[in-house]
C-alpha cells in the first residue's frame, strides 16, 4: 500500500477517534509545552548572560588571588571581593607591586591597573551602609572601565577624598538620592561624590560599588598593605590574543611567585573564560529543568501507548475485514505506526504554541532570576528549539505505537475477523 | 471450466481448547472447478465457516493440502496470503464488514489501495461497480447511512473491485430480509453468468442452496453429500 493511503487511513481512524485520543493528545501537549517554556527560559538567561558579560569587554584579563576556580567568578572586572573575610586572603599571597612589573614584561597588554577592594561603614544623611569599595589609578581606570557617566566627572589624577559612585548606590541604597557634590562619609572620613555612573545592569558591574583613588582606599579600608592590590586587571591591545596572553601572564606569575601548580595562590581569568563558566552553569540548570520537564513527556508517551493499545482492541474487526480484502502486515503496521506518530505530531503542534505561549507571557509577569539584574527574566524560542520539540513529539509518537501496531499487525485474520 | 481451480485434499483442522483438541473439519477432499457456482451447506457447527476461512486463505490447515489454482497455499507466508486474498479472493460476510468510519466509495476503493492501484484508477473502477450494483447515487454515505440490502451491495461491489477469480459469500443474506436477500442472489447469480466468476456461498438456507449448480453438505466436519442442482441447465431440481 502506498505511503499517502496508509496516512490517509490513519488521519481518519483520529479523525473518527473518541474523546480519549484528545486526551491524550493533550499529556503531550502539556509535555511538551512544559519542555519548550523552560529551554526557552534557559536560552533566555543564556542570552542574557551573555549580552551582560560581553559588556565586561572582551579585551579585560583579570588577575585575583585564591587558587583555581576561587573568587574571580561572578565579581568578574573587579575580582577579589571582601579581602580579610575570604578564605584565600588568609592562605595565599595577596597581589604585589612585583607582580604587576612582572606583568609589565608580558606583550600586547595596553594597560595594567591593580585595585584594592573590600567593603566599608557608609554614612549618609544618618543612614548606615555597607558598600564595596574599589580603589583604582585613576588615569588606567578611565581607560580600561566600561562603565559610563550619568553626570559628574571620573577620578582625576590629583584626587584623594572624592569618590565615583555606582548608579544603585546612589539611586537605591539610601532613602535620599545621592546626588553630585554630596559629602559621605566611608569609614570615618569624608569624601566628596564627584561622580555618578550609568547603570551596567550586568555582572561586575559597577552598580553597586564606590571607586575612589587608590591612595585613599589604602588610607580607609583595613589589612591593606602598602604595596598589595587585591586584583590586577589587563586590558589586551588585541582581543584575539586574550588567551595567549592569559597563559603567559600565568606562566610569568607563577615563575615569579615560585609556584607549581598545584600551589597556585592567583587566578587568571578573562571576561570569555566567566562567560563560558556562567554558560555552563545557566546550561546546566536548563538542562535539569528540562528533564524534569521531559518527565511529563514520558508520561504522555505512556499516555499514547496505553490508547494505542486500546485503539488497535477497538479496531480489531476493522484489522481483520482489511486484512481480509489484502491488507498486508506491513500495511496495517504502517497504518496504525502513522496513526501514534500524528498523535504526537498534533501534540506537538499544540505544545509548541501552548510553550511559545507561556515563554513569552513569563517576561510579563516580571518574575526575577539570580541576579538577571532590574529587568524581569526573558526568554528566548528559537526555530531549531521548535524544530527538535516537533521531531520529540513525533518520535515519541512513534514510540508509542510501535508495540500496539506490532501488537495489530499480527493478529490472525480469522480470530480478528471474528472479535466483537 | 474443467480446470481445477481450488482442490483441498484431505484437509483437517483442530482446534485446540485448553487440554481439548476439537477438530472442526475431519479430512475433507474437495475439488471446486473454475466458474462453478458451489453452495456448502450444513447446520451450525459443521464446520462450513472453517472450511470458508481456509479456502479464502484467512487460515491454514492443521493438515492436508489446500490448492489454488495450482499452489498449496499452506506453504504459504502471511504475506504472500495476504496478497492471494487482495487479488484472487473476494469476500462477503453475513455482517457486510465494511469499515464504519469510510465512505461506499472509500470501502470499495480499499481493495484496489491495498494493490497500489493509483487513487483516479481505483475511483473510476469503485464508481463503475457501485452504479452497477444500482447505488451511483449512494457513493458517498457511510455504512450507517445505508441500508443493509445496500451495505452488502457495497460489501458486493468491493469484493469484485480487484476483479477476482472468486467469491467467497458467507451467509450474504443472513442479515436481510427474503426479498432483500432474494436480490442481493440476483446480483450474485449475474456475476456468476456474466464474469463466469468462480463463487461459493456458504449456508444453511436451503433456499439459497437451491440456486448454487453444486451442493456440498457438511455434517461434523466432514462432507455428507453432494448434490447437483441442474437449475441452470434444464431446471431439474435434486
Amino acid at each position: 500500500m502506498r505511503f499517502n493511503k496508509s496516512l490517509k487511513l490513519a488521519v481518519n481512524i483520529l479523525v473518527h477517534s473518541k474523546l480519549r485520543s484528545w486526551l491524550t493528545i493533550i499529556g503531550i501537549v502539556i509535555g511538551i509545552a512544559a519542555v519548550v517554556a523552560i529551554v526557552s527560559i534557559g536560552a533566555g538567561m543564556q542570552q542574557n548572560v551573555e549580552s551582560r558579560l560581553g559588556g565586561l569587554g572582551a579585551d579585560i584579563i583579570t588577575i585575583s588571588p585564591g587558587g583555581g576556580r576561587a573568587s574571580a567568578g561572578f565579581r568578574g572586572g573587579h575580582g577579589g571581593g571582601m579581602p580579610g573575610t575570604t578564605a584565600t586572603a588568609a592562605t595565599a599571597e595577596n597581589l604585589t607591586k612585583k607582580d604587576v612589573l612582572v606583568l609589565q614584561s608580558v606583550g600586547g597588554i595596553e594597560y595594567i591597573q591593580g585595585t584594592v577592594s573590600g567593603r566599608g561603614e557608609m554614612y549618609y544623611l544618618g543612614e548606615k551602609a555597607t558598600i564595596s569599595i574599589d580603589g583604582v589609578d585613576p588615569l588606567v581606570w578611565k581607560e580600561m572601565t566600561t562603565s559610563e557617566l550619568e553626570s559628574g566627572r571620573l577620578l582625576g589624577p590629583s584626587d584623594y577624598n572624592v569618590v565615583v559612585v555606582g548608579s544603585r548606590v546612589a539611586k537605591d541604597t539610601f532613602k535620599q538620592p545621592l546626588t553630585l557634590n554630596r559629602m559621605i562619609t566611608l569609614e570615618e572620613k569624608a569624601f566628596k561624590v564627584v561622580g555618578i555612573l550609568k547603570e551596567s545592569g550586568g555582572f561586575g558591574g559597577d552598580d553597586n560599588k564606590i571607586i575612589m583613588p587608590i591612595k585613599a582606599a589604602r588610607d580607609t579600608l583595613e589589612d591593606v598593605g602598602s604595596d598589595e592590590f587585591d586584583s590586577i586587571t589587563l586590558k589586551v591591545a588585541n582581543t584575539d590574543d586574550v588567551d595567549q596572553i592569559m597563559e603567559e601572564a600565568d606562566k610569568k606569575l607563577m615563575i615569579s611567585r615560585h609556584l607549581t601548580e598545584r600551589g597556585k595562590d592567583f587566578s587568571i581569568r578573562s571576561a570569555k573564560s566567566t562567560q563560558e563558566t556562567m554558560s555552563d552553569i545557566t546550561q546546566t540548570m536548563t538542562l535539569f529543568l528540562g528533564a524534569i520537564a521531559a518527565v511529563s513527556l514520558l508520561v504522555g508517551a505512556v499516555g499514547i501507548a496505553n490508547t494505542m493499545f486500546t485503539s488497535v482492541l477497538e479496531k480489531t474487526k476493522e484489522i481483520g475485514i482489511m486484512k481480509s480484502i489484502g491488507a498486508k502486515n506491513s500495511d496495517i503496521m504502517m497504518i496504525f505506526l502513522l496513526n501514534s506518530a500524528i498523535v504526537g505530531l498534533v501534540g506537538g503542534l499544540l505544545g509548541i504554541c501552548l510553550g511559545t505561549g507561556i515563554a513569552s507571557l513569563l517576561p510579563l509577569l516580571g518574575m526575577r532570576m539570580m541576579g538577571m539584574g532590574r529587568e524581569g527574566m526573558t526568554t528566548a524560542v528559537t526555530p531549531s528549539l521548535l524544530f527538535f520539540a516537533l521531531l520529540i513529539s513525533i518520535g515519541i509518537g512513534m514510540a508509542a505505537g510501535v508495540i500496539p501496531a506490532y501488537r495489530a499487525s499480527k493478529l490472525k485474520p480469522v480470530d480478528a475477523l471474528r472479535y466483537e | 471450466m474443467v480446470s481445477n481451480l481450488i482442490k483441498l485434499e484431505n484437509v483437517w483442522k483442530i482446534y485446540q481448547m485448553g487440554d481439548v483438541q476439537v477438530p472442526a473439519l475431519k479430512g475433507i477432499d474437495l475439488e471446486v472447478k473454475k466458474g462453478e457456482f458451489l453452495a456448502i451447506a450444513g447446520v451450525s457447527g459443521s464446520g462450513k465457516s472453517t472450511m470458508m476461512n481456509l479456502i479464502g486463505c484467512l487460515d491454514l490447515p492443521s493438515k492436508g493440502k489446500i490448492f489454488l489454482g495450482g499452489d498449496d497455499i499452506a506453504s504459504f507466508r502471511e504475506s504472500k496470503l495476504a496478497q492471494i486474498r487482495g487479488q484472487k479472493i473476494g469476500f462477503v460476510f453475513q455482517q457486510f464488514n465494511l469499515i464504519p468510519t469510510l465512505t461506499a466509495l472509500e470501502n470499495v476503493m480499499l481493495p484496489l489501495e491495498f494493490q497500489d492501484v493509483d487513487t483516479s484508477t481505483a475511483r473510476k473502477k469503485a464508481l463503475e461497480i457501485l452504479n452497477l450494483v444500482g447505488l451511483g447515487d449512494r457513493v458517498h454515505h457511510l455504512p450507517s447511512q445505508l441500508s443493509g440490502g445496500q451495505q452488502q451491495r457495497v460489501a458486493i461491489s468491493r469484493a469484485l473491485s480487484v476483479d477476482p477469480e472468486i467469491i467467497l459469500a458467507d451467509e450474504p443474506t443472513g442479515n436481510l430480509d427474503s426479498k432483500t436477500g432474494e436480490f442481493i442472489m440476483d446480483v450474485l447469480n449475474k456475476i456468476h453468468r456474466k464474469d463466469s466468476k468462480t463463487i461459493i456461498i456458504v449456508t444453511h438456507d436451503f433456499y439459497l442452496v437451491k440456486r448454487a449448480e453444486r451442493v456440498v453438505f457438511l455434517k461434523d466436519g466432514q462432507v455428507e453429500r453432494i448434490e447437483h442442482n441442474h437449475k441452470e441447465q434444464g431446471g431439474e431440481f435434486a
